[in-house]
């Protein structure tokens, strides 16, 4: 009996021991950026790793009011939740269309959707580019969202329609045979079903576009519509970093990033996978 | 209530034929039973008249309505799957109420009829449970119970004891058979099983190959077969089935009152003697060359001496779950 306690313990310390260091491992780079952001760029100088003293808490209100980062945040709010709530809508429509419904060209459209998954997406760049000047969309933050919409509608397509192709159709029959049409059975049947893959998507497609660079860069010009990655970059010039600013802007740029995922990767799955398909 | 009547009815994809020129009449207040091996069409003839499948040619009406291109949801038919069906992410008093909510009736209403159907079928103490939180057989009954709040003008059932165990499958055969007497609603019920047929139908259809073998009452297609499949289909006895051990006749639960002198209890007496020999000619469907006599002592339940299933070659093939 003692030999399985003492063995038992063992194993427990063992996995705590993993379970710590992969903690401090995850957990250390953000502490330090976290103890960057309220540091002078001259105290980061001096000794990289030290502990704020003081706590320089104005470095965030030079950031989000002299640094115009709350322009910054404010952009990447509308262009990014704007992207990821059409993104999810017409994705999980289109999963669902492909899914469930028999019509000519269902699997060409399936075909074409994860074939634009492989290539990687700065191929398109200055197509898209092209595309944008053309339609007077370029340097502007609708046609941002335009493109951001476009990145990630294919991905998410195809994983929500996995998932959708699995809800036994008994279910669509007898939402029918209750009187629903096919919208109701849309709204009141997939999606509560598809929720916890849809929060899946919702979730990746939240922190690829809020911390997206490359096309924010090609396609914004204007200081004022920049996003925040573009924000943050502005910092770091040819010859200066401003090491403490940068680290102040990243805190900020990731508040909403740790929110977004607690929020639905906790709460929303849990509550909707309680009466799962079985 | 209404009157289901299937003239001519055909589905077809592409070349193939599922289901050929039906013909059938569901009286008001009938316990119609669709019987057949699985793929000879019952299932799709089933959901044509639900409005899950369109219909390739033919006719299809209820009340006298064409109903052909009427959608499901317009129908006014309840279902009740084999698999049940039961939404998920939805509480069983959700699950009872969701078709009546669509149909815009009074709060107090869907309150009322949601309660009566909990009672009747014993299920109040698990309306707020979810269905993965539920047994096999109180999920049916949720199941039967979502149909029989929407008061429907016809019950549709698609195998629905086919997933229950052995027990279960008798008592909840029993309740179908109580509620269709005390509801006295047109009730259309699909299945391959012989026992469930003869036990609970007011009439049988016979399908074989997409179509029409035999129309009638239980005893009266089981002693007066048109052909040779509906004789080696109904005369045999399933090893695997709950009721094969204890033959079902008069006085059974949930038989049709067969009459004393009837046939049907000769032939129960007849299983601990010589049965009644009966010859049939072979049927169109039978295939050339095929003859013989089908003997044996018999039972309407499907109770009959093995020997005289040798006609019909192995009883692994003929079983009508094995077939295709």
């Amino acid at each position: 009996m003692a030999a399985i306690a003492l063995r038992r313990g063992l194993g427990r310390s063992a996995l705590a021991l993993v379970i710590g260091l992969y903690t401090i491992y995850t957990a250390a780079p953000f502490l330090w950026l976290a103890t960057m952001s309220v540091r002078t760029t001259n105290e980061i100088s001096l000794d990289h790793y030290a502990w704020p003293h003081p706590f320089h808490w104005e470095q965030f209100r030079i950031a989000w009011v002299d640094s115009d980062f709350a322009t910054y945040f404010w952009n990447s709010t509308i262009v990014v939740v704007g992207a990821v709530a059409i993104v999810t809508l017409v994705g999980s429509a289109a999963a669902h269309a492909l899914a469930r419904y028999r019509f000519p060209g269902n699997r060409l459209i399936y075909g074409i959707l994860f074939s634009s998954i492989i290539f990687p997406p700065q191929i398109t760049l200055i197509s898209l580019y092209q595309i944008l000047v053309d339609y007077d969309l370029y340097n502007s933050l609708f046609g941002l969202m335009l493109v951001y919409i476009s990145l990630q509608l294919p991905l998410t397509i195809y994983l929500l329609e996995s998932f959708f192709a699995r809800i036994p159709q008994d279910l669509f029959d007898a939402a029918k045979m209750d009187g629903y049409g096919d919208l109701e059975i849309f709204i009141r049947i997939v999606l509560p079903l598809g929720m916890p893959a849809i929060a899946t998507t919702l979730i990746l497609n939240f922190i690829q576009l809020w911390n997206e660079f490359l096309f924010a860069v090609v396609l914004i010009t204007d200081p004022e519509k920049r996003t925040l990655p573009i924000g943050i970059r502005a910092f770091m010039g040819d010859h200066f970093q401003d090491i403490g600013m940068i680290a102040t802007g990243v805190m900020i740029s990731v508040v909403p990033v740790i929110l977004v995922y607690v929020f639905f990767s906790e709460k929303l799955i849990r509550g909707m996978t309680a009466g799962a398909i079985k | 209530m209404a009157v289901v009547r299937l003239d001519q009815l055909c589905k077809r994809y592409g070349a193939l034929t599922v289901v050929d020129q039906v013909d059938l009449t569901v009286a008001d207040g009938e316990f119609m039973v669709l019987l057949g091996p699985s793929g000879c069409g019952k299932s799709t003839t089933l959901r044509m008249i639900a409005g899950l499948e369109t219909i390739s040619s033919g006719q299809l009406s209820i009340d006298g309505t064409l109903v052909n291109n009427v959608p499901a949801k317009d129908r006014d038919i309840a279902m009740v799957f084999q698999s049940y069906a039961l939404y998920p992410h939805m509480s069983v008093a959700e699950n009872l109420a969701f078709g009546l909510r669509r149909r815009k009736i009074d709060r107090a209403e869907i309150d009322r009829r949601v309660g009566e159907a909990a009672r009747i079928l014993g299920l109040e103490a698990l309306l707020e449970r979810k269905p993965a939180a539920l047994s096999g057989g109180q999920r049916q009954r949720v199941a039967l119970g979502r149909a029989m709040v929407r008061e429907p003008m016809v019950f549709l059932f698609d195998e629905p004891l086919s997933n229950l165990d052995a027990s279960l499958r008798v008592n909840t055969r029993n309740e179908l058979i109580k509620q269709h007497r005390r509801l006295g609603s047109t009730m259309i019920y699909v299945t391959h099983d012989q026992v469930e047929a003869m036990t609970m139908g007011t009439r049988i259809c016979v399908m074989n190959n997409g179509r029409v073998a035999q129309i009638g009452a239980p005893l009266e297609v089981y002693w007066q077969p048109a052909d040779t499949f509906v004789a080696r289909f109904l005369s045999h006895r399933q090893p695997d089935h709950p009721d094969a051990a204890q033959p079902l006749g008069p006085g059974s639960p949930g038989t049709p009152g067969w009459p004393a002198g009837h046939p049907g209890r000769a032939g129960r007496r007849s299983a601990s003697g010589p049965g009644p020999v009966r010859r049939y000619r072979t049927g169109p469907s039978a295939g050339p060359g095929v003859r013989g006599r089908a003997a044996g002592r018999r039972d309407p339940a499907g109770d009959r001496d093995r020997g005289g299933h040798r006609l019909y070659g192995p009883p692994a093939a003929r079983h009508p779950r094995d077939a295709g």
